[in-house]
């Protein structure tokens, strides 16, 4: 699928820091599985309008990590929910039996339904659409790493193909932490063998973070490089996102 | 709880901007602990903690499992929280589910560390029996039975003070003739181990409010809050977990000024709870 776009897809890794890859002073010296350095992120892949029945709908693909994510809205709200005069959101987080090396495997990550839900309420003005449901469904094809970062961005995408009004486009990046080397976006083997992981949604026209959760143990200054890579990255993978949506727009004046 | 007028609403508002809070407390200040522990004596631990008017449970209930097959020699933590429909009528059947897997899912991150259980605040490693074959499944399950604000430090401050009471029973192990056949264990009811918690973090949650964070807060505060960011850090001022609530974006050197915030704070806070829990114990002994 990604072979079929006229350019090469393009990468939004972060400008590298100021202290050079420490690499000689680690006993563990980690070799990415697919050959990047560890401030490299993967070629992203976009596609909206990729689900004709959905008010909006975005693919994505980074690596092997393949999402597709439908916007259906805005609707009616159920009978049983109370009048509200701001919209409501509501996501979904579902992966495919065939998503993980082992069949069924992906069913532990339920927690992404409400993380999703949370990036994304900070970024919709819920009071253009009044009384009504915006529905976001988001479907893991397959899971290659980095899984929760690449739904909300395609999530963004989505619900910018949708016509929902947006302060910003959200762009998200995660971090984990190998036994003190960062590696940016990490991939399925990287994500099980962390000692740590830090993820950031931000919105990067407005320079503020929506959602940000650590785990594992970091210093402060950890920290700090960490944040400055994801929001680097993030910078730049929005940019991809507003060309492939400026992409889009233009095909269908055509 | 009742809705608040708009007048409450600027007046909390305003208290926060000039550090003074309703209840006189100043920004950065706790509510008074006040820890019970070995509350459940069927369980292998338990504690209570009460924060003003915030009341949760902890029990830790310790049963023989099989490791797992990417970590064979480490034992097993689960979290699970309820939130009991006693607290608040809308938690009634399904009403708390959200609330209780939000609180679930943020214990989970800031106690058990990263996958490889590298970070991890319980030593994981000090539950194995037999490695690969046997080890101890910690089940930690919290109750929330009175709800005024701040769930998550309560409920992170229960379970250190349940898992310091916990005891482990010693295991005796006869070794079984071929390495596959499954071990005889033998659990003793007499003798336990204690369970060493000095590594656990504590959990510091920083509510904004306005321009400024408060720490602690009371449910009518949470109302009014744009975010609300939850730190935990240990005893040696490392963070070991980071979860935002509440939607609004925040500029990334807030959050770095609210990190130094927060570790500032839990020092306090760890030195109190360590005394608490101290006391505690020692009250149960009697």
């Amino acid at each position: 699928m990604a072979g079929t776009g006229g350019t090469a897809p393009a990468t939004y890794s972060p400008s590298p820091t100021t202290h050079k890859n420490k690499t000689s002073l680690f006993q563990q010296d980690w070799v990415r599985p697919d050959g990047r350095g560890f401030h490299q992120c993967r070629p992203a892949f976009f596609r909206t309008g990729a689900v004709n029945a959905a008010s909006g709908s975005a693919y994505a693909e980074f690596g092997n990590t393949k999402v597709i994510v439908s916007v259906f809205g805005p609707r009616e709200s159920k009978k049983a929910m109370m009048y509200s005069d701001i919209g409501r959101l509501n996501c979904n987080v579902s992966y495919t039996t065939f998503a993980s090396p082992v069949r069924g495997q992906g069913s532990d990550h339920k927690e992404y339904t409400a993380m999703l839900h949370k990036a994304l309420e900070g970024a919709i003005i819920l009071e253009s659409f009044p009384k009504t449901t915006v529905d976001v469904f988001a479907l893991v094809l397959e899971s290659g790493g980095s899984d929760l970062p690449v739904v909300i961005s395609c999530a963004s995408l989505a619900l910018a193909d949708a016509g929902i009004m947006m302060y910003d486009l959200v762009a998200s990046v995660s971090v984990s932490c190998l036994s003190k080397n960062l590696v940016i976006d990490p991939v399925f083997e990287e994500e099980n063998s962390q000692d740590g992981s830090l993820m950031i949604t931000c919105m990067p026209s407005r320079y503020e973070i929506t959602q940000l959760t650590v785990t594992g143990e970091w210093s402060t200054p950890k920290i700090n490089e960490g944040m400055q890579l994801c929001l680097d990255a993030c910078a730049k993978l929005a940019k991809i996102m507003r060309s492939c949506l400026k992409e889009a727009a233009s095909d269908s004046q055509e | 709880m009742v809705g608040l007028s708009l007048g409450e609403q600027h007046f909390i508002q305003g208290g926060i901007s000039q550090d003074l809070r309703c209840d006189g407390r100043k920004r950065l200040t706790f509510r008074p602990i006040h820890v019970e522990t070995g509350v459940i004596p069927q369980a292998n631990g338990s504690a209570r903690v009460r924060m003003g008017a915030t009341d949760v449970i902890a029990s830790v209930k310790a049963e023989l499992g099989k490791p797992s097959f990417l970590q064979p020699n480490k034992g097993k933590v689960s979290i699970h929280i309820d939130c009991s429909s006693t607290a608040e009528p809308a938690f009634e059947g399904r009403g708390g589910d959200e609330l209780s897997s939000e609180l679930s899912n943020a214990l989970q991150s800031c106690l058990l560390g990263g996958k490889s259980g590298e970070g991890a605040g319980i030593d994981l490693s000090s539950l194995i029996v037999i490695e690969g074959k046997i080890c101890w499944d910690l089940y930690i399950d919290g109750l929330v039975v009175s709800s005024d604000g701040n769930l998550l430090d309560a409920l992170g401050a229960a379970i250190k003070a349940a898992l310091s009471n916990t005891g482990i029973p010693r295991v005796q192990v006869a070794v079984g003739e071929s390495s596959d056949d499954q071990p005889e264990v033998d659990v003793s009811d007499e003798e336990f181990l204690q369970f060493d918690t000095s590594g656990i973090p504590v959990i510091v949650t920083l509510t904004k409010v306005g321009r400024h964070y408060i720490v602690d807060a009371t449910s009518e505060e949470e109302s009014q809050m744009s975010s609300a960011i939850s730190f935990s850090v240990n005893r040696q001022g490392h963070i070991c977990g980071i979860t935002k609530r509440g939607g609004a974006g925040m500029d990334p050197s807030i959050i770095l000024d609210m990190v130094s915030v927060a570790k500032h704070v839990s020092e306090q806070l760890i030195n109190k709870l360590d005394s608490e829990i101290a006391s505690a114990e020692a009250e149960d002994q009697e």
